[in-house]
């Protein structure tokens, strides 16, 4: 599944890469808000644990806001949610990143994005009532894609992005696992406003 | 093991990239080749008085003395670096250098792990391959924020392509952050050592001095032939301000159960300051930065530590105060104790001048540690363990245990500083650290450093300096009895000072 999606996002971008954004004026606003969508998938690995851990798939909402520093570079946060059933309860996994997204080419649509930041995951553990167990994690995010200008102050962009979260203890029914990082794999697709 | 080398994959990506290198572009089809441009390098070298060549980048370059911006070309450069690292791990014999397609997508699949190297190899081995990566931009004509996200690319992909080892997060931290610190700083002293409108032998041996502070600038400034052509240095590589002094002398390092131990142990010491960090307005980053540099003391380098502002706004009657924004970076390891970190700080410094030579300067400043790296111990355990002879794994894996952790934390900083013509006579530090272990031990560790210099001038350009340092370590272990442990010692320095300004 990780496999087809990585290659179908990569396929986009290597075909779509000749198309150039439509004109980047140099009189726009300096504001950068993105929202979309993204299919994620997910695993959370314990380093010193024997076990091999699942890779799971869920939806996922991914949201930045920020400014433009220059023509090649904007800076803002991001929040990007993922909420993933598992056999023992609900996983909500929300990143709030401050991010650093690099424009190398102002012409083309191609982008690179890097933040860090914390991620806090909400354990819902159905087997021990309703409430939830919350962990924090030290979040860092990678990605890149590609811009669509479609009006001046409107566009859209397809990504693919790797969110890390290290937990250090994860807190569940069972006990805390020591020495957990969960890894976001996601690709999507946002609408940009500038 | 038993595997057969396999550096067939490198060997092409090594050939495709020369081959992509030399291939002209088309805005540079009479651009001379590169032998052509190093033999007519050495040749002005000796003929001073030549009619300069023609230059085919003047179109790409923002000022006469600046380099050609080409964003392919540093994206290129950025991964000739990773194919160099890789061949020189696979000349080492270290298993971890044979990459293949396979290795790469296990690392994709596998995502980000915390790694298990040495302290040192994490904390100065990485950020200063980050530092070349940084450079890759900068010596291609990037910004500084671009060359930041060049230095992030070469990381990310070093660690999902340059080696069989699992992606480290640590590394990408360390490798990104540390090398935009330490690249913007070789950058910019590489430039201190140049002066691009003179000739000669004297301009040769200063090229080549830059060279080997910061190799991936040299090496382009020499294939393009800008070794030796004349034109102005680029004005944002000329600071503002510039002071700094050399010291040579010994310490005493305690523990927690004598203040001091009988022998001392050497040292040298390197301290600069560029331009005014405690003035003006700025947006450049990296105008103004601080740099110590420790050799000996206890380790081969015993202390790094740089701090770089990116912004600074001064504000106030007569602009006394200053708010700013900077990036630091840190090193610390000796027989007693080692730290490292990524942080970023805002701060607000106040200035007065005292007499018309004499200043006073007070900061105070907080901020993120992004990731710090510090050593422990486990309960129960009082000494590392002796290094066991490598294992099966092969050369290059590290498999443990690593006896430091990292984490995430915060600082706060004040200092206080009397200047004589801006350059401190005499200062008092105190900086606290707080770090959430995340990989290694369970437990919250609280840092605090302390420290007081005096520095006295003897004759001219010589002078004697004393220190005194306190050192503390209070770790609070996440066990069920909520263990607390706290380690301590202090620190005498006496040296000898030789002004460099």
């Amino acid at each position: 599944m990780m496999r087809w999606s990585l290659t179908g996002v990569w396929c986009a971008l290597v075909v779509l890469a000749p198309s150039v954004c439509a004109a980047q004026e140099t009189n726009e606003s300096r504001m950068w808000i993105v929202a979309g969508g993204t299919s994620a998938t997910v695993r959370g690995d314990c380093q010193t644990c024997e076990e091999d851990f699942p890779y799971r798939h869920g939806p996922g909402i991914v949201a930045n806001a920020g400014y433009r520093v220059n023509p090649r570079m904007d800076v803002g946060a991001e929040i990007f949610w993922v909420p993933l059933e598992t056999a023992s309860g609900t996983l909500n996994t929300t990143h709030m990143d401050a991010v650093a997204q690099f424009r190398p080419w102002r012409t083309h649509g191609f982008f690179i994005k890097g933040g860090a930041g914390m991620a806090f995951i909400r354990n819902w553990v159905d087997a021990i009532g309703p409430g939830a167990i919350n962990s924090k994690a030290l979040s860092v995010v990678v990605g890149g894609g590609w811009a669509f200008r479609v009006e001046k102050r409107v566009g859209f962009q397809l990504f693919a992005s790797q969110h890390a979260g290290a937990l250090g203890d994860l807190q569940t029914a069972a006990g805390d696992v020591p020495d957990v990082l969960g890894n976001y794999w996601s690709v999507g697709a946002a609408l940009v406003f500038r | 093991m038993g595997k057969p080398l396999r550096p067939r994959p490198l060997a092409a990506a090594l050939v495709s990239a020369l081959l992509i290198h030399a291939a002209p572009v088309a805005a540079q089809d009479t651009e001379p080749s590169f032998l052509a441009r190093a033999i007519e390098s050495a040749s002005l070298f000796e003929q001073p008085a030549q009619t300069p060549a023609p230059d085919p980048y003047a179109a790409a370059r923002p000022c006469a003395g600046c380099p050609p911006r080409s964003v392919g070309r540093s994206f290129l450069q950025v991964t000739v670096v990773n194919v160099f690292y890789g061949i020189a791990n696979l000349v080492r014999g270290q298993v971890t250098a044979r990459v293949t397609p396979k290795t790469w997508w296990e690392n994709m699949e596998n995502g980000w792990v915390w790694d298990l190297d040495d302290f040192v190899v994490n904390q100065i081995g990485h950020p200063y391959q980050g530092s070349n990566y940084y450079n890759g931009g900068r010596a291609n004509g990037l910004s500084f924020y671009e060359s930041a996200a060049m230095a992030a690319f070469g990381s990310a992909t070093w660690e999902f392509y340059g080696e069989t080892n699992k992606p480290s997060l640590n590394d990408f931290i360390n490798t990104t952050l540390g090398g935009i610190a330490i690249g913007e700083v070789l950058h910019r002293v590489s430039w201190l050592m140049r002066d691009p409108t003179k000739s000669g032998s004297g301009r040769l041996w200063s090229e080549i001095g830059a060279t080997v502070l910061d190799p991936v600038t040299g090496y382009n400034r020499f294939r393009r032939g800008d070794a030796s052509r004349i034109a102005e240095k680029p004005a944002d590589m000329v600071p503002s301000a510039l002071s700094g002094f050399a010291s040579a002398g010994a310490l005493w390092r305690g523990t927690e159960h004598e203040p001091f131990q009988g022998s001392g142990q050497a040292f040298l010491e390197a301290d600069l300051f560029y331009g005014d960090l405690l003035h003006g307005r700025s947006r450049s980053p990296y105008d103004a930065f601080a740099m110590t540099m420790r050799f000996g003391g206890g380790g081969p380098v015993s202390e790094a530590r740089l701090l770089g502002r990116l912004l600074g706004e001064p504000f106030g009657k007569n602009g006394k105060f200053q708010f700013s924004v900077a990036q630091a970076y840190d090193f610390q390891k000796n027989d007693a104790y080692a730290f490292g970190a990524q942080s970023f700080d805002g701060g607000v410094a106040f200035t007065h001048p005292l007499s018309s030579r004499i200043s006073l300067a007070l900061l105070g400043s907080g901020g993120l540690t992004v990731l710090g790296a510090i050593d422990s111990l486990p309960l129960g355990v009082e000494e590392v363990p002796e290094e066991e002879p490598e294992s099966d794994a092969g050369q290059g894996v590290s498999e443990g245990p690593r006896f430091y952790d990292y984490g995430p934390g915060s600082k706060y900083t004040v200092r206080a500083l009397l200047l004589r013509d801006n350059a401190p006579f005499a200062v008092a530090f105190y900086e606290g650290r707080q770090l959430f272990s995340l990989d290694g031990l369970r437990a919250n560790h609280f840092l605090q450093h302390a420290r007081l210099d005096l520095r006295v001038p003897i004759y001219r350009k010589i002078g004697f300096g004393v220190a005194g340092e306190f050192f503390s370590r209070h770790t609070y272990y996440q066990d069920a009895a909520k263990t607390e442990r706290e380690f301590r010692y202090p620190q005498f320095r006496t040296y000898l000072t030789w002004d460099i300004s």
